[in-house]
């Protein structure tokens, strides 16, 4: 098998660690509030800042490196003409209160970015000021609480299956409302179980569907009679919306509420983290009480409408993620209704081909049709004294990303493995092909990966016990 | 895809077609979307530009209040753009992300060396959300209290974001007036001030653009009460301004967005967050640490992560999960290129003109500027001779936005006629010529 990755290792200093002390002189602040040492900042060449920030991009791994399966992540090939859109001036030159007469251009784009959002996730209307998807999620929730509270209503739990993102659960702790993890039945939400749980204190469900196994929660209708029957409201996570468009919508699954990821189903670069794009909508009923401003338009020109009647306020300065917002704008455009359905099926049939290929190499539970990701056990590794985290680490060794590990929670060893649409037959066959050669090499070669990356096996114990968090706090 | 790729795929899941595997979306649930279809690259290009082109972006702009015109060095575009970095995610394999967590661990030392906290994490979304954020970490270091206060002088965002992030909780959030002078009202925070507060929050500069000067003041508050201090402020300041850490700050937050960021219509920028070290298991956010690899060679990886929602659950310090990571990286690569005294010289400059503007429409029949007699850095008010939005739109008709309204804000409603007027390094004499004779002729 080719183990042929090689990634760049250059021993550096930090270039923090070149900063020459000095005072400052000519202070023009009061006396009181003025530093008196300057920032502990070197002062370098530009062009050695340039070189140093160039080399550390060489020990980084991206989508346009290599295979980039990160389960629940969607992490889709980035096309780069939204790079170059987000990079014009017109985009990236325009100050947040700027006259609205001056920002028609955003303006329309954003009018028609939630109007198409609107349409693929079947919801009535969309903010899109969250900066990313828990932060949607948390936006919803603020929907819920403030719907319930002018239903004078006290509703003080949120119900969530055991397979839930750890966002969800997050999002219902912050805003202290009391959670209610329901088991799951066949790695699908039990009816009766939800039915127990639901009642008069029960504000909202959250699910994502296909869930975080890949599994199509066929009975999400149902659920929502129970849910609205008991006065609650549904909230359907977005992160794999991936799997659904242009099939069915969470509207048309009788969700109340959602948010979008941005960066994971239209195409937009996750950046080594973010930044990401969470909008949300929400049904007629709910539309008075989005955050504002949301764009309107008005006769022949757009407006930012701060007056909505039960509106929960904001919840980021100005009006999200404009940049990010734009790149899926053109993704959603150049894609268009044909696009966005054949990306979907085919991130259905990668993960299913995937599926089938691997599902000999480790085990596979729950029933085998899988919607855009799916989840393997890796519990056999231990007959070996190995873990899922042992084979992770020798997967970069053969140039792959590692998928997911850990999660969801209720499979031993879990590997969470989620190829996209825009990889071919040829890389996915490379991918199983790495999986089963290291089935069948020794212990010690998987247990001292990985050996091709910039360094060895990272210390994460040794990091905790030290935190070091900072250059300033390594003594 | 190939037709004879997808076959070979189909044969190996022994089905005919790919609608085959969509059968259990049941057919009740089927939509049809009712969209436009694809375009070629070529169509969508012009399209979208002609959209953009709809944007008047040529005005002389002295708009500020939170997001700022700075000039931006070519490298900060052309390291960001590396696609080895921006179409990677957050770094939970580290031995394969080195690059991304080394250069998040700069960016964390640079904020650390700027506000005098050593802790650190790798961005909020915002500079409003990171002080929710640091407003719910407060009450985690001190429970005892249910008030927290703000005071008058922040963003009007600031209030209903942290109202929001506090729903469901026993929590007041009170107001802290301000003086004629446009800081703080000691009297009054003293007098709301007390066992019951949980902390309180001092933004410098503040909304006017003013320093606060009552830093030991605060301090001392700070240690009587065994409360929270939580500061507000903007990084480029913070080369010249004495470091939060060093006045008793807690936690300091704000938006790096001065530092290598377009202003990119508020969005997306850095909330930068900083905090004690004793504190850091109270974080929220990802935080990057050093340590080593198997070999002894210094390696970095994500850590304190039983913090996190992906670990740790309904019992983690946030939902955080995807952040504004490339844009902490443009603002590391911004300050390296500026350097100690590349920084300096800029905050220096960004103050001059600053000052220098308002000392000339203060010479103008009507004007007041500032209007706030306080220090301030590159942002003041200005008391108005007529409406504040009927000045702006005059101006607008000459190519010129003068400055936020600022009494058309319910919040400062209570204030004459004013605006506040941002002047950066970017403003030529041509543009400030520009402002001034607009300001001249509307008023005339």
């Amino acid at each position: 098998m080719n183990t042929d990755y090689r990634q760049a290792r250059y021993k550096m200093d930090l270039l923090m660690e070149r900063g020459e002390g000095r005072m400052l002189k000519d202070n023009p602040l009061p006396e009181g509030i003025a530093r008196k040492k300057a920032p502990d900042i070197p002062d370098l060449p530009k062009h050695e800042v340039v070189r140093y920030f160039n080399r550390l991009s060489q020990m980084n791994y991206g989508i346009d490196t290599g295979f980039y399966p990160l389960g629940s992540c969607t992490m889709k090939y980035n096309p780069k003409y939204t790079e170059k859109l987000a990079s014009l001036p017109e985009a990236t030159d325009i100050h947040p209160y700027h006259p609205e007469e001056f920002s028609q251009g955003n303006l329309e784009i954003m009018w028609e970015l939630q109007n198409s959002l609107a349409e693929l996730g079947g919801m009535h209307s969309v903010s899109l000021q969250p900066a990313a998807g828990a932060h949607g999620e948390i936006t919803g929730l603020m929907i819920a609480h403030q719907y319930h509270k002018d239903n004078n209503e006290e509703r003080n739990e949120i119900i969530l299956p055991d397979t839930a993102h750890g966002t969800n659960p997050a999002s219902v702790s912050m805003l202290d409302y009391n959670l209610l993890e329901i088991p799951s039945k066949e790695g699908c939400v039990d009816l009766d179980a939800l039915e127990e749980a639901a009642g008069d204190n029960t504000a909202v469900f959250m699910i994502t569907n296909p869930n975080t196994l890949g599994l199509f929660e066929k009975d999400a209708c149902q659920m929502a009679e129970i849910v609205h029957d008991a006065g609650g409201l549904l909230y359907y996570d977005g992160a794999n919306l991936n799997a659904i468009m242009g099939k069915t919508t969470p509207g048309a699954m009788d969700f109340d509420i959602m948010h979008f990821n941005l960066h994971k189903t239209f195409g937009t670069p996750h950046g080594g983290g973010g930044p990401g794009s969470g909008p949300v909508g929400v049904t007629e009923e709910l539309a008075s009480y989005l955050p504002v401003p949301i764009v309107e338009k008005k006769g022949d020109g757009y407006r930012l409408n701060y007056d909505l009647e039960n509106t929960i306020g904001r919840v980021k300065g100005f009006y999200g993620n404009w940049l990010v917002l734009l790149k899926a704008y053109g993704y959603i455009l150049k894609e268009g209704k044909d696009g966005l359905e054949r990306a979907t099926e085919r991130a259905v049939l990668n993960s299913n081909y995937l599926r089938e290929k691997l599902q000999g190499v480790l085990d596979l539970p729950y029933k085998p049709l899988r919607k855009h990701e799916f989840v393997l056990s890796g519990k056999r590794l231990k007959d070996k004294g190995l873990k899922t985290k042992d084979l992770a680490k020798r997967l970069l060794d053969y140039g792959y990303h590692a998928p997911t590990i850990y999660f969801p929670l209720l499979v031993d060893e879990a590997l969470m493995i989620e190829p996209t649409e825009t990889e071919s037959k040829d890389t996915l066959d490379g991918f199983a092909e790495a999986f089963a050669s290291i089935m069948d090499e020794d212990e010690e070669t998987i247990k001292e990966a990985p050996k091709n990356t910039a360094v060895g096996r990272v210390d994460e114990t040794k990091a905790i016990r030290d935190s070091v968090l900072s250059y300033m706090m390594r003594d | 895809m190939t037709k004879r790729e997808e076959k070979d795929m189909l044969d190996l899941l022994e089905i005919d077609e790919v609608e085959q595997l969509f059968e259990d979306i049941p057919e009740e649930v089927r939509v049809e979307l009712d969209m436009p279809e694809g375009l070629t690259e070529m169509e969508l290009m012009s399209k979208v530009k002609d959209k953009l082109k709809k944007n008047h972006i040529e005005s002389s702009s002295f708009l500020g209040a939170g997001i700022y015109e700075h000039f931006i060095p070519s490298a900060v575009q052309e390291i960001i753009g590396k696609s080895e970095f921006y179409t990677s995610y957050t770094p939970y394999q580290a031995e394969i992300s080195q690059g991304m967590l080394r250069a998040l661990f700069e960016y964390q030392s640079l904020i650390a060396e700027l506000t005098g906290l050593g802790a650190v994490n790798t961005s909020m979304y915002d500079h409003s959300t990171a002080l929710a954020e640091a407003v719910l970490m407060s009450t985690r270091i001190n429970r005892k209290g249910d008030t927290f206060l703000m005071p008058k002088n922040t963003h009007w965002d600031h209030d209903p974001i942290l109202k929001n992030y506090l729903r469901g909780k026993d929590i007041d959030m009170k107001l802290v007036d301000h003086d004629d002078k446009g800081q703080i009202d000691i009297e009054d925070l003293k007098e709301k001030i007390g066992d019951d507060t949980i902390g309180f929050y001092v933004g410098s500069p503040n909304i006017f653009g003013i320093l606060e000067e009552e830093v030991d003041t605060f301090k001392d508050l700070r240690e009587d009460n065994g409360c929270v201090m939580v500061v507000g402020t903007n990084p480029l300041i913070l080369s010249l301004m004495k470091p939060p850490g060093e006045w008793g700050a807690d936690i300091v937050v704000g938006d790096s967005q001065p530092l290598g960021i377009p202003m990119a219509y508020g969005g997306p920028s850095v909330g930068m967050f900083s905090c004690r070290k004793k504190h850091i298991r109270r974080m929220p956010g990802r935080i990057i640490g050093e340590t080593e690899d198997s070999q002894g060679k210094r390696a970095y990886c994500m850590t304190l992560q039983t913090r996190e929602q992906h670990i740790r659950r309904e019992r983690a310090t946030s939902n955080i999960c995807t952040n504004q990571a490339l844009m902490a990286l443009a603002s590391a690569v911004f300050t390296f290129i500026q350097g100690s005294t590349g920084l300096e010289r800029l905050a220096k400059e960004n103050y001059e003109k600053a000052h220098d503007v308002a000392r000339r429409i203060n010479e103008l029949e009507g004007f007041e500027a500032p209007y706030f007699k306080s220090e301030f850095f590159n942002e003041f008010t200005v008391k108005t001779p007529m409406d504040s939005d009927s000045l702006y739109g005059e101006c607008q008709k000459r190519d010129v936005l003068p400055g936020v309204p600022l009494d058309k804000k319910e919040k400062f409603s209570s204030l004459p006629s004013s605006m506040l007027t941002a002047v950066t390094e970017t403003k030529t004499e041509k543009e400030i010529e520009k402002l001034i004779v607009a300001l001249k002729e509307v008023v005339a």
